[in-house]
C-alpha cells in the first residue's frame, strides 16, 4: 500500500534500480517471475543490489487444508466474541456512565422532540431504531447514574444489544483483516486475542455508548480498504468497486459517529496519496488520463460519496425531530419556527408602534426597568454620575417594565394603530409610569468606566436638546428588515449617535440601586450577550390578540444543517471543564488509569473502564519495536546495507507501515485537542496497534511473504502490465495457491502463550468489566495496578 | 563562494561599500526623532517596569526569559536611571520624571539596525549579488513595523536581531569545510544565538527547531555519504550536539542566574511562586515556627498544588447556594487565614490549660475561624462556580457561643508519601506534614483549584469538598503554627533551602502556565491567519493628535508573501513532474533556487505555523521573525531570477531599482504612524490602504496648521469619569496582564 517511502535525493536525476521491482504491486508477477525455490532459501540475484527470499508455494490440497484452518479460527475467536461481549448484558439494570445521555437522546428521538448534541446523528439514530423496533415510546428521560431500568420499564438490553453486537463483529473483522492483509494463523489470532480479551472495548461496547458503532465502522473501513488494495492489479472492475464504495460507505458511518472518525479518513487518505503518488510514477506507465480516473474514482467513493451519506442522516435527523424540544433554545429563531408545538411559531406576535411592551434580556433574564430613583452624585471610586432616573435590570413582572415604542416622527393622531415597527428602525422608548424616555450619554455607568450610562429625560428634553440621544435602533441579531416580533425576534438595541449596545450583567447595583441589575451601553456592540428579546405585548387590543394558528415554517435543508454544524462546533470547543476521571494521551498507551463508570455499595460491585493492561503493554511494545524497526532500516540502507529481503521490506512498509501511520493518526492529534479526554478515547487507536503488533509478530515468524497478495480478477488484465510484462502476466492464476503462509509449530507456540496470558489477565479483571461480583479490600487491593483509582479498596 | 565566510574584512570592496552605505542610512532611518513621543508607549510598560524593578531588586513574574529585559536594564542603568518611574500608563510623560528613556530605546533601536548589515552578510553567504543582497537589506530598512517596534522599550527588537544572527552564523556554517576553525566558530556562534534568541522570548523555540530540522536533514545527507567514515560521522554528531544543545541550555540558564541575582527582594511576583521560593527573598524569610501541631493550636492551612495561598474566610456570604459565610484561598498573610484546632468534644475558642495533644493520623477536628468565630462547615449544596454533582460546598457556619454541629467535623488523613519522612509521618508537623482534610458526614475532602471566584468572592481561589478529586488538589499543610502552651524552647522548622536548579525549574513552569492562561481577549489582538497579508495593526500610543500605530510595509509583506506561495506551487509542481520522469532538478539554477529558497521558506514556516496551535492572545508582531525570513526568500528568489531570467543586467537592475522605490514610497507615506509625526485627516486616510486598517484618522486635524492652536490643549486628559467620544483610551491596553490581583 505504501511502497518506496524513501525518495531518491533530490536533485539527482532520476534512475530507478533497474533490478529491483520495487512497488508492492508487482509483487504478484515477482512470484510468477521468481524462480521457485525451496522455502527460507535465499537467492541473491544480483551481487550488490536487493535480496529476494522465496518460499516454496503450497500445493492447492495444501492451501484448503490452511483456508480450513483459517475458517476454524474464525468461527472460535466470533463465538467468543459474541460470549464476552453478551455475557450479563442485563448487570446492571442501572444506567450506566454517559448512558445518561446516549439513552436519553434515544428516548427523544422516539419522542420526536428537538435536542442538540456535540455528536453527529448516525449512532445515535441506530439506538432510536432499536427501541423503535422494540416498540418502546421513549418516556424514560435516563437523568441520572443509577435510576433503575427495571421499574421505568426501559428495554435497555435491547439497546445494549446492539452495542454489544458491533462490538462482537468487531473482532472477526479484525481476524479478517489481518488474514487479508497475507499474514499467518499464528499472527491473525494475537491480533483478533488482543482486542476479543480486551476489558476496555468490552465495557465500552456493552453499554449505550456511541464507541461500538465508531469502532466497529472504522474497523470495517480498515478492513475494506486492505481487501480494496488486494484487487489493485485489476482496476475498474466490480470487485475493486466494490470495495472501494465499502470503504467510503464505512467511513461516512464513521465520522456520522463522533468527528474522531475524521482520524479514519486521515489514516484511509494518507495511504490513498501514498498509492496516488505511486501510480503517478513515470515507471508505471499510466498515462495521465488513466491516472486522472483513479483519482477521480477514489476523490469521489472516498470524500463526495462519504459527504452525501454524511448529509443523508442529517437529513433523517432533521426528519425525526420535528417538534419543539430541549435543543429549541441552541437554534436560531427561523431554525425553531421549523419545529412543531414552538413556543416561538405559536406565540410570537408582530409589534407595531404605540405598543407597550417588556423588554428582556437574553442570558439573565432582567427586563428593562426604570423608577423614579436617581443615581447617586458620587460613585464609592469618586467617580460622578449624571444623577439622572435609574434604568436598572429587573428580573420581575412589573409596572415600571412597561415601555411604548415610538416612532421618531409621531403618525397623525388618526393614524397611529398598524404602523409594524422592522428591523432597523429607530426608535424612542417612553417609559409610562414615570412619564420619561430612555436615553443614553457619554457618561460612565456605575460600574464601568468603560460604558455608558443609561437614564431618562423629561419629554421635554426628548423632543428637544436630547432628542438625538434618544434614538435607538432596533438591530435585530438575523441582520434582516423584517417585522420585530415578540419572543422570536432577538435584537440589540443600538445607541444612534454613541453605536454602543444596551446590555446588563448579573452583578447587582449597592443599595441605592435596591440590589437590581447594572444597564449600561456596551461599546463592543457586536458582543453575544447583548441580546435583548421583546416578551410580550401589553393591552393588546387588536386583532393580533387572537392567535392565528400559525403554519410550521420549512427552510432548506442546508441551511439548517449549517447552523446545526456551527453550533455544534463552537460547543465541542466549549467542552473544557475539568472531570477526575479525565486524561491526557501520553498515558493512554501504558494503561496508566481508567474512568469509574458505576458502583453498587451493598455488593461493592463496580465497572471501571480498564484496558487489558497486558494486551496494552504488549501492543505499544510492538509500536515502538516497529518504529525501532523501520529507523533501523532506513539508517542501514542509508549506510548500503541491505539487512532485510526486498519482499520482506516490501510488506513491512506497505502492510505494517501502513497500521502504524493508521496508529498514529488515530492517536497524536489528540495532543492538541483542548477539550477534555478520556481514556476511551484511546480505543480505535488500541485496535489498530494490536493490528500492528500482529504484523510484527509475523514478521519475526520469518514469513517470507512472497505469496501474492494481491490478485487479477478474471479477464480483467491490466493493460499496463500487459505492455510491460508481457504474457506471463495472461498465466497469472485467478486466485494463486500460495493463498496463505505456512505457521510454523514456534510461532502457534509464541502465539499461543501470548493470548493464554492476555486471556488470564482478562478473567482478573474481569469482575471490573462486568460489574459482577463484587470484591473484597484485599481483593480490589490486588487489581489496583499502576494509578487504578478503584472504589471499595478501603 | 562556498568555502569562505561572509565576514565583513573578507568582503570585496564594491560590498564593503554597499554595507557601510546601508548601514549609515539605517542609522538615519531607524534613529530618527528616537526621543518621540516623549511619553509611555504601549509596552513599555511592562518592558520599563521590569527595568525599573530589577534596578530595585523587586521579584516580578513575567511571561518572557530576562536577558532583552536585562540589556534594557542594563542601558537604563548605564544612563543613570534610578528605578524611580513607575511606567504606569500608556501616556506618561517621561521628561518631567528625568527618565533616560532615549538610552533605553537606544538599545533595541541600535539592535534594529544592526540586523540590516546582518541581512546584507546572510544573503552573500547564500550567493547573492550585491544588488540583490542590497534589496534584501533594504526591504528590512524600509519595513514600516520592524521600524516601529524597533523603536521602543520592546523585545521584539533583540528577537529579530538574534534571530537573524543565527540565520547568518548558520548560513555561514553550511559553508565552512568540516571541522576548520572557521566550522567551530560558525557552529559556536550559531548556538550562542539561538541560546540568545531563546534568552529573550520563547519564540526563540522556533528558531531553534528551524536549526534542528536543518541539522538532522544535514547529517541525514552525511549519513548517505559512504566517504565519512563512521568515526568522521561521530565527530559531526558530537560537535553539533555541544555546541546547537549544550551551548544554547548552559546560555539561558546563565540568563536565569543574573536574573535571580538581581532580584533579591520581595515585590509584585511573589504570589506565583512556591512558599520555598518565597522564602529565599529578602524579609520574606518566615521566621521558624513551632513543628509540632496540636490540638488548640492557632495555624495556617496552605494549599499545595496551586499558589492560591492559605485557606481563608472573611465576614462576606456566598450570594447563592447556602448563603452562609464564604470560605477562599488568599494568597497574602492575613489575620483572616488563621483557625484554630478544636477537638469535637470542646467548643470553647480558649485553648484548654491542658498539655498539648498532637495531632495524628486520624483525628477529627474542628476548624475555627478566629476572626469571626464561625467554623470550617460542608454540606450537600453545590458549590458556587463548580455545579459537578461530586462538589460540595464549604462554607464558615455558626456564630460566638454555638457549639457546633456534626457538618462541623473533619478528619485529618496524613500522607505519608508526600510528608517528610520522620517525625512529620506520625502527627501533624507544620510544613512537613502534607495531609487531606476529609469530612466525616459526607466523606468528601477538601479540595481547591485554579478557578476563581466572580467578584462577589473578591476573585480569590473557590474551595470545595470534593467527592471524587484528584490527589494533588486535595493536599494541605501548615504554614504557621502557634500553641500558647508550647515552650520556648519547642523544636521550630522553616522552608527547606532551595538551589538555584530548582528555582530555575519551577520558574520555567510558572512561566509557561502564566504564558498559557493569557487567553483574554485585546482590543488589538489578532490570529495568524491575518498576518501575511497584514489585515491590520496595532495601537501604540494616541496623544496629543498624533499617534504610534504598528503597521507593515503592505508591498514588502504583500511582495514577500507571494514569493513563499510563488515557491509552494513551484515546488509541487517539480515534484510531480520528477514522479513524471522529467529531469527539471538536473538544472543548477532549479537545485539553488529549491534549496537556498526551501531553507528560508521553511524557517518562515516554522516562525509561523506553530502560532495556529497557541490559544493565548497573539499580536501582529509575532509575526515580525517570521517576516525577516520572508524576505531573505524573497531576495534569494529575485537573485536567482536575475541571473537565470533577466539575463540582462540593464533590466534587471532597472526592476531591482523599481521594487525599491515601491518599497521606499510605502514606507515614507505610512512613516508618520512610526515616527509620531503630524499629519493632516486628508493624508492619513489616504494612507489607509486597506479597508480594515483601523488606525483612527479622526486625530489629525483637518489642515497642518491645526497644530498650533491644538497642541497647546491637551485633549486626551478627559475626566475621569466621562468617556470622551474622541478619546480612546479605553480601547488602550498594554499586553499581558499578570499582575495578581489583592483582595479590595
Amino acid at each position: 500500500m505504501a511502497p518506496k517511502i524513501a525518495v531518491p535525493e533530490k536533485g539527482a536525476k532520476k534512475v530507478k534500480q533497474p533490478t529491483a521491482p520495487s512497488t508492492a504491486s508487482t509483487t504478484a508477477v515477482s512470484s510468477a517471475e521468481a524462480p521457485v525455490a525451496k522455502a527460507d532459501e535465499i537467492i541473491d540475484d544480483s551481487s550488490n543490489g536487493p535480496i529476494y527470499l522465496v518460499a516454496k508455494p503450497l500445493t492447492i490440497a495444501e492451501a484448503r487444508k490452511e483456508e480450513r484452518y483459517y475458517n476454524f479460527a474464525l468461527f472460535m475467536v466470533t463465538i467468543l466474541s459474541f460470549w464476552t461481549r453478551f455475557y450479563m448484558l442485563y448487570h446492571p439494570d442501572q444506567v450506566v456512565f454517559d448512558e445518561v445521555h446516549f439513552g436519553k437522546f434515544a428516548s427523544y428521538y422516539l419522542q420526536r422532540t428537538y435536542f442538540f448534541d456535540v455528536h453527529p446523528p448516525f449512532g445515535k439514530l441506530l439506538f432510536a431504531l432499536v427501541g423503535w423496533l422494540v416498540g418502546y415510546d421513549g418516556s424514560f428521560l435516563f437523568e441520572n447514574i443509577g435510576d433503575g431500568y427495571v421499574q421505568n420499564k426501559v428495554p435497555y438490553l435491547a439497546y445494549r444489544a446492539l452495542p454489544a453486537l458491533l462490538g462482537s463483529l468487531t473482532v472477526p473483522v479484525v481476524f479478517l483483516t489481518m488474514k487479508d492483509s497475507g499474514y499467518s494463523l499464528a499472527a491473525c489470532l494475537v491480533s483478533a486475542g488482543l482486542v476479543l480479551f480486551d476489558n476496555g472495548h468490552i465495557t465500552q461496547t456493552r453499554l449505550i455508548l456511541l464507541d461500538a458503532t465508531l469502532i466497529f465502522s472504522m474497523t470495517c473501513a480498515l478492513y475494506s480498504y486492505v481487501k480494496f488494495m488486494r484487487y489493485r492489479n485489476s482496476p475498474f472492475g466490480r470487485k475493486w468497486w466494490k470495495w472501494l464504495l465499502l470503504t467510503g460507505l464505512s467511513l461516512a458511518c464513521t465520522i456520522s459517529t463522533k468527528y474522531v472518525g475524521v482520524f479514519a479518513f486521515v489514516s484511509i487518505g494518507l495511504a490513498v496519496i501514498i498509492d496516488l503518488w505511486n501510480l503517478l510514477d513515470v515507471d508505471r506507465g499510466l498515462s495521465l488520463k488513466k491516472y486522472a480516473q483513479h483519482f477521480i474514482a477514489r476523490a469521489f467513493a472516498l470524500i463526495v460519496m462519504p459527504f452525501m451519506i454524511y448529509l443523508l442522516f442529517f437529513q433523517i435527523h432533521f426528519w425525526v425531530l420535528s417538534k419543539s424540544g430541549p435543543g429549541d433554545d441552541f437554534m436560531s429563531p427561523e431554525f425553531q419556527e421549523t419545529l412543531g408545538d414552538n413556543e416561538m411559531a405559536l406565540l410570537s406576535k408582530p409589534i407595531n408602534y404605540y405598543d407597550t411592551i417588556d423588554i428582556k434580556h437574553k442570558d439573565t433574564g432582567a427586563y428593562l426597568h426604570s423608577h423614579p430613583d436617581r443615581y447617586p452624585l458620587r460613585y464609592d471610586d469618586g467617580r460622578i454620575s449624571s444623577q439622572g432616573q435609574q434604568v436598572t435590570g429587573y428580573p420581575h413582572k412589573d409596572a415600571n417594565n412597561n415601555w411604548v415604542i415610538l416612532p421618531t416622527v409621531d403618525f397623525p393622531e388618526n393614524d397611529r394603530l398598524g404602523h409594524p415597527v422592522n428591523g432597523g428602525d429607530v426608535v424612542q422608548l417612553y417609559h409610562t409610569v414615570t412619564g420619561t424616555y430612555l436615553l443614553t450619554h457619554d457618561v460612565a455607568s456605575p460600574y464601568y468606566p468603560t460604558n455608558q450610562e443609561f437614564t431618562t429625560v423629561s419629554p421635554d428634553d426628548a423632543r428637544g436638546p436630547r432628542h438625538n440621544d434618544t434614538l435607538f435602533e432596533i438591530r435585530l441579531n438575523n441582520g434582516k428588515k423584517d417585522q420585530f416580533r415578540t419572543k422570536g425576534g432577538f435584537f440589540k438595541l443600538i445607541h444612534v449617535p454613541t453605536k454602543v449596545a444596551m446590555w446588563t450583567h448579573t452583578k447587582p447595583l449597592p443599595e441605592w440601586g435596591y440590589g437590581q441589575q447594572e444597564i449600561n451601553g456596551n461599546k463592543n456592540s457586536q458582543q453575544v450577550s447583548n441580546t435583548w428579546l421583546v416578551d410580550e405585548i401589553l393591552d393588546l387590543q387588536d386583532d393580533r390578540l387572537n392567535v392565528e394558528k400559525k403554519k410550521v415554517k420549512h427552510i432548506p435543508f442546508i441551511k439548517k444543517w449549517l447552523e446545526l454544524q456551527i453550533a455544534m462546533f463552537r460547543h465541542n470547543n466549549a467542552l473544557t471543564s475539568s472531570h477526575p476521571y479525565s486524561s491526557l494521551p501520553p498515558e493512554w498507551p501504558f494503561m496508566l488509569r481508567g474512568v469509574s463508570f458505576w458502583t453498587k455499595n451493598e455488593s461493592r460491585a463496580q465497572i471501571y473502564l480498564v484496558g487489558n493492561p497486558l494486551g496494552w503493554w504488549f501492543a505499544s511494545c510492538c509500536l515502538a519495536v516497529l518504529s525501532g524497526v523501520f529507523v533501523a532500516d532506513q539508517l542501514t540502507r542509508r549506510r548500503r546495507y541491505y539487512v532485510l529481503a526486498e519482499n520482506v521490506r516490501n510488506r513491512l512498509y506497505n502492510s505494517a507501515g501502513f497500521f502504524l501511520l493508521a496508529w498514529a493518526a488515530h492517536y497524536f492529534p489528540f495532543y492538541i485537542m483542548g477539550r477534555q479526554l478520556f481514556l476511551h478515547h484511546y480505543l480505535p487507536a488500541h485496535l489498530i496497534s494490536a493490528l500492528a503488533a500482529g504484523a510484527l509478530l509475523d514478521f519475526f515468524y520469518g514469513n517470507p511473504g512472497v505469496f501474492p497478495v494481491a490478485y487479477h480478477a478474471p479477464g480483467a488484465t491490466p493493460k499496463t502490465a500487459e505492455k510491460k510484462k508481457g504474457e506471463q502476466v495472461e498465466s497469472s492464476v485467478q486466485r494463486p495457491p500460495t493463498m496463505y503462509p505456512p505457521s510454523s509449530l514456534i510461532s502457534y507456540l509464541v502465539s499461543g502463550v501470548i493470548i493464554g496470558f492476555v486471556c488470564g489477565v482478562y478473567w482478573f479483571f474481569k469482575p471490573f468489566t462486568y460489574g459482577d461480583p463484587g470484591l473484597s479490600v484485599p481483593q480490589v487491593l490486588m487489581r489496583k495496578w499502576m494509578n487504578f483509582d478503584l472504589h471499595f479498596a478501603k | 563562494m562556498s568555502s569562505t565566510s561572509t565576514k565583513f574584512s573578507t568582503l570585496p570592496a564594491k560590498d564593503k561599500a554597499a554595507i557601510l552605505s546601508i548601514t549609515g542610512l539605517a542609522v538615519l532611518v531607524r534613529l530618527y526623532k528616537i526621543w518621540e513621543p516623549s511619553s509611555v508607549v504601549f509596552d513599555e510598560v511592562h518592558f520599563g517596569g521590569f527595568a525599573s524593578k530589577y534596578i530595585k531588586g523587586r521579584y516580578f513574574m513575567d511571561v518572557h526569559p530576562p536577558l532583552a529585559k536585562l540589556l534594557i536594564t542594563l542601558a537604563g542603568y548605564l544612563a543613570g536611571y534610578d528605578g524611580n518611574f513607575d511606567f504606569k500608563d500608556i501616556g506618561k510623560d517621561y521628561i518631567e520624571d528625568g527618565v533616560p528613556y532615549v538610552a533605553m530605546r537606544l538599545l533595541p533601536a541600535t539592535l534594529g539596525v544592526l540586523v540590516i548589515p546582518l541581512a546584507f552578510l546572510t544573503l552573500k553567504a547564500y550567493g547573492c549579488t550585491t544588488m540583490t543582497a542590497s534589496l534584501g537589506s533594504l526591504l528590512v530598512l524600509f519595513e514600516n513595523a520592524l521600524t516601529t517596534q524597533s523603536r521602543f522599550i520592546l523585545l521584539d527588537s533583540p528577537l529579530v536581531f538574534f534571530t537573524a544572527l543565527t540565520a547568518y552564523a548558520w548560513a555561514n556554517f553550511q559553508n565552512q569545510p568540516a571541522f576548520q576553525s572557521s566550522w567551530y566558530w560558525y557552529l559556536f556562534l550559531t548556538g550562542l544565538s539561538l541560546g540568545a534568541t531563546v534568552s529573550v522570548k520563547w519564540v526563540g523555540l522556533f528558531t531553534i527547531a528551524w536549526v534542528g530540522v536543518t541539522t538532522i536533514s544535514g547529517l541525514w545527507h552525511l549519513l548517505g555519504d559512504l566517504s565519512v567514515t563512521p568515526k568522521q560521522y561521530a565527530k559531526h554528531f558530537f560537535w553539533r550536539a555541544v555546541f546547537l544543545i549544550g551551548v544554547p541550555v548552559t546560555f539561558y540558564m546563565l540568563m536565569f542566574g543574573i536574573h535571580f541575582i538581581c532580584l533579591v527582594n520581595p515585590g509584585d511576583g511573589d504570589g506565583f511562586m512556591s512558599s520555598e521560593f518565597q522564602a529565599t527573598l529578602n524579609n520574606k524569610k518566615m521566621a521558624d515556627t513551632p513543628a509540632d501541631v496540636a490540638f488548640g493550636s492557632q495555624i495556617t492551612i496552605r494549599h499545595w498544588n496551586t499558589q492560591g495561598g492559605y485557606l481563608h474566610s472573611h465576614d462576606h456570604l456566598y450570594p447563592g447556594g447556602s448563603k452562609q459565610q464564604q470560605v477562599t484561598l488568599y494568597p497574602h498573610k492575613d489575620d483572616n487565614n488563621i483557625w484554630l484546632v478544636e477537638n469535637i468534644t470542646e467548643s470553647e475558642v480558649e485553648p484548654r490549660d491542658l498539655a498539648p495533644v498532637y495531632l495524628k493520623d486520624g483525628d477529627i477536628i474542628r476548624l475555627h475561624h478566629v476572626k469571626t468565630s464561625r467554623r470550617l462547615h460542608s454540606h450537600d449544596v453545590r458549590p458556587p462556580v463548580t455545579e459537578a454533582d461530586w462538589q460540595n460546598e464549604v462554607s464558615a457556619y455558626g456564630y460566638k457561643g454555638f457549639d457546633g454541629d456534626a457538618n462541623d467535623n473533619f478528619r485529618i488523613e496524613i500522607l505519608e508519601s508526600k510528608s517528610k519522612p520522620g517525625k512529620a509521618q506520625q502527627h501533624v508537623r507544620a510544613i512537613d506534614t502534607k495531609f487531606r482534610v476529609i469530612h466525616t458526614v459526607t466523606g468528601c475532602v477538601l479540595f481547591s483549584h485554579k478557578i476563581k471566584l466572580p467578584s462577589w468572592g473578591y476573585e480569590q481561589q473557590e474551595v470545595t469538598c470534593s467527592k471524587q478529586s484528584t490527589l494533588p488538589n486535595s493536599i494541605w499543610y501548615i504554614e504557621y503554627n502557634e500553641h500558647p502552651l508550647l515552650p520556648e524552647d519547642a523544636e521550630k522548622v522553616n522552608y527547606p533551602k532551595v538551589g538555584f536548579f530548582k528555582k530555575f525549574a519551577e520558574l520555567q513552569k510558572v512561566m509557561w502556565d502564566t504564558n498559557a492562561g493569557l487567553i483574554a481577549a485585546h482590543n488589538w489582538d489578532s490570529r495568524p491567519p491575518a498576518w501575511p497579508y497584514l489585515r491590520r495593526g496595532i495601537n501604540f500610543w494616541i496623544k496629543d493628535h498624533r499617534q504610534v500605530y504598528l503597521i507593515g510595509n503592505i508591498f514588502t509583506w504583500w511582495f514577500s508573501t507571494a514569493s513563499i506561495v510563488i515557491y509552494v506551487l513551484f515546488k509541487i509542481t517539480t515534484i510531480l513532474r520528477w514522479q513524471r520522469g522529467y529531469s527539471d532538478y538536473s538544472l543548477a539554477s532549479v537545485q539553488a533556487f529549491s534549496n537556498k529558497v526551501g531553507t528560508n521558506v521553511v524557517a518562515w514556516a516554522l516562525h509561523y505555523f506553530p502560532f495556529y496551535l497557541m490559544k493565548r492572545q497573539l499580536f501582529l508582531h509575532h509575526y515580525l521573525p517570521a517576516l525577516y525570513f520572508s524576505i531573505l526568500a524573497v531576495a534569494i528568489s529575485w537573485d536567482v531570477l536575475c541571473k537565470n531570467v533577466l539575463k540582462y543586467k540593464a533590466i534587471s537592475t532597472l526592476a531591482t531599482i523599481g521594487l525599491l522605490v515601491t518599497a521606499v514610497y510605502i514606507f515614507v507615506t505610512l512613516s508618520p504612524l512610526a515616527y509620531a509625526e503630524q499629519w493632516t485627516k486628508d493624508q492619513c486616510e489616504n494612507a489607509r490602504f486597506l479597508k480594515h486598517w483601523d488606525f483612527d484618522c479622526n486625530t489629525f486635524p483637518n489642515d497642518i496648521s491645526g497644530y498650533d492652536a491644538s497642541s497647546l490643549t491637551n485633549v486626551s486628559s478627559v475626566q475621569a469619569s466621562i468617556v470622551g467620544e474622541s478619546s480612546s483610551d479605553s480601547s488602550f491596553q498594554s499586553t499581558e496582564e499578570v499582575l495578581p490581583r489583592d483582595e479590595l
